[in-house]
Parts: C-alpha cells; sequence; structure tokens
C-alpha cells in the first residue's frame, strides 16, 4: 500500500464516481456530500461493479409499527446487483455476518486526490 | 421410567398428542348460552367440507378405539408405554379454525379449554394443555389466554397454522401475541386443513385434490408462516414470543432460511425493523418438531439437515398419538448421535418449557 495521487479535484466533482486500474480490477472514488470515497469497484458477494451502485441515506422505522424514522449520517452503497448495501465509509455490511466491501484510505491535498492503494 | 430409545436413557418430552374433542354432551356440559341450548338441541356446528376424506378415521388401526376418548388409555399406550415425562396434549379441534362466527367459536374454546382442564389434566401430572383460542377474535383469544395463563398445567397456546385467513405476521394478531409474551406462553403452531376449507387455498398451487397431497404440501404453510411472522417483525416487536412449528417436518427450514437471508441483504429496506439477519431470530423464537419425519432414502442426507437446522437446539420430539402417522421415538437416526437425540427427546423441550433440569447421574 503506498499513497498514490489519481485525479485532480476538479475531475471528481460532487455526486461523481471517478475509477483508476488496480491490478486486476479497479477502484472507484466516489465524492458524496463533500466527502471523498475510494472503494474497490467488486462486490464481495457475486463480483458485481459495485461502484455503479446508488449512494444513499436509507430512512429506518425502528419498529414494526412504529411511527419514528431515522436516517443515518453515514451513506450506503448500494450494489446495482442483488442490492446488497455497505457502509461506504467503511465497507461494513449493513446487515450481520455479512462479507466486507474493500475500501481505501483516500485524501485530497492541494487541488490533488490521493489513494493509499 | 426411561424412554425406550435404544441409544439414550432419558424420559420423553412429548410436543403434540391428539386427546380427542369433547362429545357432544361433554360439550354441552361446559357452554355458555347460546351455544349450550343450540348444540344440546342441534350438535355443534359444521365446518365448510374441503371434500376430502381423512385418512382412515386419523387414528392408528392398532389402538383400542373405543378407549382412545378415556386419558388413562392415553397414560398406558403412550406415556408409560415410552417413559414419557411430559406429553403436550394439543386436541383435535381443527374444524373451528374454519368456522366463521368469532362468538361461536370463542365459546367452543372455552368449553373444550374448561372440560379438558376437568376431564384431563387431574388424570395424569404428565398432561399438559396447549389452550384453544379463537382466532377469529385476537381480543377474545387474548382474554383466554389471561383467563387460564398460569393454571396447573397450561403450557401452551395452541393455532391452526393452515386455514386462518390472515398470514401470521399481520398486526392483526398482535393482542394474542402480546397477552403470549407477558405470560410466557408458547404458541403451538399446528395444521388444521384436510376437512376443512377456511381459506382459497389448502396449498400454495390451490386446492388440493386428495389429503395425500394436502399433506404432503404442509410444509409450504410453514414456510409461508415463518417468513411472515420475521419479515414482519414480530419477533422484534414481541422479543418474549416463541412459537413451534408441529408437523411440518424441518428439511423445509434451511432453503427457507438461506433464501430469507440471502434476499434480505438486498431487500432490507422493506423490513427495516429487523436488527438481525431472518435466520438468527430462530434460534431464539422458534421451534420445530420431529413428526412426520422426513425420509429420505440415504439417512446421511438426512443428518445433514439436522446439521443445517442447529437440532440441538432448535428440534423437539412430537408423537402425534394417536394418529396413524405417529411417529415412535426411535424414529430418530441413531447416526444422528446420543446428545444430539438426548436433546430432542427432552432437552431443548425442557428448557423450552422452563421445567427443572433433570438431576444427572
Amino acid at each position: 500500500m503506498a499513497w498514490q495521487s489519481k485525479f485532480l479535484s476538479t475531475e471528481v466533482p460532487e455526486g461523481a464516481r471517478r475509477f483508476f486500474a488496480h491490478g486486476k480490477r479497479e477502484i472507484g472514488v466516489i465524492r458524496h456530500r463533500g466527502r471523498l470515497y475510494a472503494v474497490l469497484n467488486f462486490c464481495p458477494h457475486a463480483g458485481a461493479p459495485v461502484c455503479q451502485g446508488e449512494v444513499d441515506h436509507p430512512v429506518f422505522v425502528e419498529t414494526p409499527g412504529g411511527a419514528g424514522c431515522v436516517t443515518p449520517e453515514q451513506p450506503t452503497l448500494r450494489c446495482p446487483w442483488h442490492h446488497w448495501e455497505f457502509d461506504l465509509a467503511s465497507g461494513d455490511s449493513l446487515c450481520s455476518g455479512g462479507p466486507r466491501l474493500k475500501t481505501y484510505a483516500v485524501r485530497e491535498e492541494a487541488g490533488q486526490i490521493w489513494v493509499d492503494c | 421410567m426411561v424412554g425406550s430409545h435404544s441409544m439414550v436413557d432419558t424420559p420423553i418430552i412429548d410436543c403434540d398428542v391428539h386427546q380427542p374433542h369433547p362429545s357432544r354432551e361433554e360439550l354441552v356440559a361446559y357452554l355458555e348460552e347460546p351455544y349450550r341450548s343450540e348444540v344440546a338441541k342441534w350438535g355443534p356446528r359444521r365446518s365448510v367440507s374441503s371434500g376430502i376424506r381423512g385418512e382412515d378415521g386419523g387414528n392408528r388401526r392398532d389402538l383400542e378405539a373405543a378407549r382412545l376418548s378415556d386419558p388413562a388409555y392415553f397414560r398406558e399406550a403412550l406415556l408409560d408405554r415410552y417413559g414419557h415425562r411430559f406429553a403436550l396434549l394439543s386436541g383435535a379441534f381443527a374444524p373451528i379454525a374454519g368456522m366463521p362466527d368469532p362468538d361461536y367459536v370463542n365459546a367452543i374454546c372455552r368449553a373444550a379449554n374448561d372440560f379438558y382442564r376437568e376431564k384431563w389434566l387431574p388424570a395424569d401430572e404428565r398432561f399438559r394443555l396447549a389452550i384453544k383460542v379463537p382466532l377469529q377474535d385476537p381480543a377474545a383469544a387474548a382474554r383466554e389466554v389471561e383467563r387460564l395463563a398460569g393454571a396447573p398445567q397450561i403450557a401452551a397456546v395452541s393455532f391452526f397454522a393452515t386455514a386462518n385467513r390472515i398470514p401470521f405476521g399481520d398486526r392483526y394478531y398482535w393482542p394474542i401475541y402480546e397477552a403470549c409474551q407477558r405470560h410466557d406462553l408458547p404458541i403451538h403452531f399446528h395444521p388444521s386443513t384436510g376437512q376443512t376449507i377456511a381459506n382459497a387455498a389448502m396449498t400454495a398451487a390451490g386446492h388440493a385434490t386428495t389429503y395425500l397431497e394436502c399433506h404432503v404440501c404442509l410444509p409450504q404453510f410453514y414456510m409461508a408462516q415463518t417468513a411472515s411472522l420475521i419479515l414482519n417483525g414480530v419477533f422484534e416487536k414481541f422479543p418474549g414470543l416463541r412459537v413451534m412449528l408441529v408437523e411440518g417436518g424441518i428439511a423445509w427450514l434451511p432453503h427457507l432460511l438461506w433464501r430469507m437471508d440471502a434476499e434480505y441483504k438486498g431487500l432490507r429496506q422493506q423490513a427495516p425493523f429487523l436488527k438481525r439477519l431472518p435466520s438468527e431470530y430462530v434460534r431464539d423464537h422458534v421451534r420445530l418438531t420431529t413428526q412426520p419425519l422426513e425420509e429420505p432414502r440415504q439417512t446421511e442426507h438426512l443428518i445433514q439437515i439436522f446439521n443445517m437446522v442447529d437440532a440441538d437446539h432448535t428440534v423437539m420430539y412430537a408423537s402425534d398419538f394417536p394418529h396413524w402417522d405417529f411417529d415412535e421415538p426411535t424414529r430418530l437416526p441413531r447416526s444422528l448421535g446420543e446428545t444430539t437425540i438426548r436433546r430432542i427427546l427432552h432437552d431443548t423441550a425442557c428448557e423450552w418449557f422452563r421445567l427443572p433440569q433433570l438431576a444427572t447421574a
């Protein structure tokens, strides 16, 4: 693992996803609500291009028949195939015991986006 | 007295024993008006027939039919013969599942419960009763649970699992679940479809032609009811609720759990109140009973299924005595091993019914 400059900041505006090759696969860089995320574009469930899925903050009702709704701050990445969900920052499955999505540290400095991969 | 399983020296806890329904005269003696007069004059109401003939009277032909209404005969032919510690009397009252009048069904349930409490339970301390409640009226059903919970030898609440009109995950049933949870009484789901029409379909495909077809398809109901209970969040709403799925076998469960878990991971937002994978609710809330145990050509396949369903914790023995498809305790494959057989015949049910553990030798 090493920090590598991959994109100019202007190449990944809000809501955009950009990809770069990483070994036999690729890594997607996503900017969502101002924050950058870097994710291996390979779903651990069935190998789908997970970065092409929806980034969302799904609304929950905490109890059956309950009235209160909860919207988590943390965004989720929902795979385009089978719709498995992952915490976009940590890669953790939102279902207990599910496989984890591979994520990478990412930072932005002086107009450049760096990924530790 | 200990059980007759050649591998295991353990008493038996039997989760499904069918004492007969009260006779017309017995029912009249316990019914409240106006139904006492009605039944005395006209007899019990009949449910709408499915047009399907039950199997040969329903009972084992080697038993003394004339004595099947005698608790002493059950003691002799079942409890003493096999070494029962506990036999859950689940009755033979399936036709009430298909009756449309909630007040009538409520009266019949109350009368039957009182009859069994007076006629059957005092006959042997090993008898326990699964009380009948009118699913047509959940508030009345909850009142019946309140009335009898805590009475001696009351051990479960009986639900007919295959002829109800509304799936069990529906909040229509919440009053009953709340009462069962409050009194720590498990629900005993038992098939009811056979001779009774209460809903549109006796199988997932539609109306069965024969008892054979209907009976073979019983697991379909358990698959649907289990999915309904879990995916509608019943066990989140009622974390103390416990259910027994009786007479549906066990082999259907792995398929359902795998499918629920896989699809939940993608469609989780449709059951947002679940805190665990669907399969993870089973160990805390669901028990299967053995009879009628599946019979694959190779016993090893059945052993694999026992392993898949975590049988040491989720499976309990049921004989279905005195019905035609009765299973002796020895029906369990020896290759399950002594520990698993002991848990199925006794230990898991001992925990489930909050019985004291037996002193070990």
